[in-house]
């Protein structure tokens, strides 16, 4: 008997330290089934800038939708300067090995320079040293390499998490401005926000980046703002000009599930929304979008007009997440650039090889809604 | 005889976990006002059907004194082929819905046998199959998330299985409907048929079930395949009930499964148990999961507060045990 509860715990234990390691990871890219190779090329080589260079470029995986539009991106960048450009990557993210084999192998093709979205940032590292010493410039975008070796990754293109989620706050705020002005210590509104964790850079950075634009807007607005919820976001967001919460004209309640799960962030959500003085919320990534609008099927308080329910504003794309936003439930979303982040890519390679300095340079989050889903620059970015 | 006693004492232990269900409902109501709502309501069910699904199969290997650690990684990994298959290669959703059920039976026979037959231990042979499904989704599927057709769209009508929604808007959890059948119909099988009294007879003890002529591989493997089977089940009702089935996924949902059975009465060392307490199990760990966000405890509370009932629950069963 006794073992046998031994038993039950060891394995819940472990299980359970399984399912904390499986929680990152669900933003952005995911790969598909087989990998397989593009070459980009124009005409006009050398029209621009001197030389017709080609680079060889490393996605996370070839052929799901978040990295096709990195490779249509790279493919624009390069007919407008008319360098060529090898695109390669994985079947999947998690081929790190496979990634690894295909970096070598480009580095023997003696390219003019190397555009990287690592699977592994610190399984790279030797393959970086290589190409330093081979004098191959080296470009990562999407993901930076924090302990590169020196003088192997010349910029890094990634999104700044930051300014993505101050952009999910610049477009709700207008929105729900007349109930802002309107609020007071004794009618006090609420924007939701929900996180899909407190530890995780990404989602912290966005999350902050929301809450420190929505003070700053409702700042300006001569509100007083308090944050409440998750005790991470409170605390991060204290020297930010915040009030107790009994102070404040509106309130900003941050809900972060207990476990990453669609059935606990929706809890979370529906928690939120659930209350009289709620007005909007920001789901800042694809779990906890979804999770708002899985909350709405019972709810049913989304809507477009502040006047007739709660204003929704999500992250990233998906196909629950495009259709709310059609069928009027979101305002819009803030959507990540692959397709910005590959063009910039080939701009950076060409730059250093033509000798310029270049630095890195952080990529926006992109605003979309109803009118401008079907754009040429937005809709490659918003995958199924 | 044995086995009419544990019945006896069974009875005692439902009244005790539904005392333990109005306890917190009222507790949740008077600290939160929109606890106390429909939605909340619908949305404990909602998060209830494959929790439940789950823990009506994983009961069987309980009883016989094992576990199927498999089930919550298999669940989300059946969804996401099954979704594959219906969004990325175009076969009709009832196909997507049986292949989605049909993995999860094969995964069971494959416990089975490993436990069985081969005589692996079964907290081993289903973490092993447990990493193994996790696996298996994201690697057939190329590790892309997955959304099955949503409720408005022409092929979403497998949604209002579980949630109806009526012209008026009105949402109607019917899903809980089908799950009070299906715990009858399970119930009936533990209690009334030859597989419910072997499984048990197993649990309680295998070796005299072996030399009373019973075969013992069988109905030890049965076990693992209704368990695989309700893991299929859940699998569908994970996919109804959410928008989309993420690759990697699924880690920890067996033991909310396993948690609700045990805290029902199922015993983790075998042979005692009822379907229906694991049923009532099951919304104990449910309406902590809705509750406690709603009274406003944060993430770690949540999970520190979860423990200690748990704890607890079981606490209270050993000592009254020993008395």
């Amino acid at each position: 008997m006794k073992k046998k509860m031994l038993a039950v715990l060891l394995s819940s234990a472990m299980v359970l330290s399984m399912a904390a390691c499986s929680g990152g990871n669900q933003d952005g890219g995911s790969a598909s089934s087989d990998g397989g190779e593009t070459e980009t090329s124009s005409d006009d080589g050398g029209s621009d800038g001197g030389g017709s260079y080609t680079f060889e470029v490393l996605v996370k995986s070839f052929q799901s939708t978040y990295w096709q539009a990195a490779v249509q991106g790279i493919e624009q960048a390069c007919d407008e300067l008319g360098v060529k450009a090898n695109a390669n990557g994985p079947a999947n993210e998690s081929d790190i090995a496979d990634q690894i084999t295909m970096i070598n192998d480009a580095i023997q093709k003696k390219p003019d320079g190397i555009g990287l979205a690592a699977c592994d940032a610190s399984s790279v590292i030797d393959s970086l040293g290589k190409a330093a010493e081979a004098g191959i410039p080296v470009v990562c975008f999407d993901t930076g390499v924090d302990d590169a070796p020196e003088g192997s990754v010349y910029a890094t293109v990634a999104t700044d998490n930051a300014s993505a989620g101050a952009v999910a706050a610049e477009n709700m705020f207008p929105v729900i401005e007349e109930k802002i002005k309107a609020a007071s210590s004794s009618a006090q509104v609420r924007v939701g926000e929900v996180n899909q964790d407190a530890t995780g850079l990404n989602i912290q950075q966005r999350g902050l980046g929301f809450i420190e634009k929505m003070i700053e807007l409702c700042g300006g607005a001569d509100k007083k703002v308090a944050v409440v919820g998750n005790e991470f976001y409170v605390n991060a967001s204290k020297d930010k000009g915040t009030v107790d919460e009994k102070e404040a004209d509106v309130i900003i309640e941050v809900g972060v599930p207990a476990q990453t799960t669609v059935d606990l962030a929706s809890t979370e959500a529906q928690k939120i929304m659930s209350k009289k003085d709620t007005i909007a919320i920001f789901g800042s990534n694809q779990t906890t979008a979804e999770g708002v609008i899985t909350a709405n099927q019972t709810l049913n308080k989304l809507a477009t007009d502040p006047e007739k329910g709660i204003i929704g504003v999500g992250f990233d794309a998906g196909t629950p997440q495009k259709e709310a936003i059609l069928n009027d439930q979101f305002i819009g979303s803030v959507t990540q650039s692959p397709l910005m982040m590959g063009y910039e890519c080939i701009q950076t390679l060409n730059k250093i090889a033509n000798g310029e300095d270049v630095s890195d340079i952080p990529m926006n989050g992109y605003w979309y809604n109803k009118d401008n889903m079907e754009d040429d620059d937005i809709k490659p970015n918003l995958y199924d | 005889m044995a086995n009419k006693k544990a019945f006896g004492k069974l009875k005692g232990r439902e009244a005790m976990v539904l005392g333990i269900i109005a306890a917190m409902v009222i507790l949740f109501s008077v600290l939160s006002s929109t606890f106390r709502t429909y939605p909340t309501l619908v949305s404990v069910l909602d998060i209830s059907y494959y929790i439940t699904l789950m823990a009506l199969g994983v009961t069987f290997p309980l009883i016989t004194g094992g576990v199927d650690l498999s089930i919550g990684t298999g669940l989300v990994s059946y969804a996401l082929i099954g979704g594959f298959l219906i969004v990325h290669q175009g076969v009709p959703v009832g196909v997507g819905i049986l292949a989605c059920i049909g993995i999860g039976v094969l995964v069971g026979v494959f416990n089975g046998v490993l436990i069985a037959v081969m005589d692996l231990p079964p907290f081993l042979a289903t973490l092993c199959t447990c990493m193994i499904t996790r696996g298996l989704g994201p690697a057939l599927c190329g590790g892309f998330g997955v959304s099955w057709p949503s409720a408005i769209s022409a092929d979403g009508a497998f949604r209002n299985v579980f949630k109806f929604t009526s012209d008026s808007g009105t949402v109607i959890p019917i899903g809980i409907v089908f799950m009070i059948v299906l715990v009858g119909i399970m119930s009936f099988v533990l209690e009334h048929t030859r597989v419910g009294r072997y499984t048990i007879a197993i649990g309680s003890n295998k070796e005299a079930t072996r030399l009373a002529g019973v075969n013992v591989k069988f109905y030890h493997m049965l076990a693992y395949i209704i368990s695989g089977l309700f893991a299929g089940l859940a699998g569908v009702a994970y996919a109804a009930t959410y928008a989309t089935i993420y690759p990697g996924s699924g880690a920890g949902f067996e033991l909310d499964a396993i948690g609700g059975a045990i805290v029902g009465g199922v015993s983790a060392s075998g042979g005692v148990g009822s379907i229906v307490g694991a049923f009532l199990g099951v919304f104990v760990i449910c309406l902590m999961k809705v509750g406690l966000p709603f009274i406003g405890l944060q993430a770690n509370w949540q999970q520190i507060f979860t423990g200690i009932v748990l704890i607890a629950a079981v606490l209270i069963d050993v000592i009254k045990k020993k008395k």
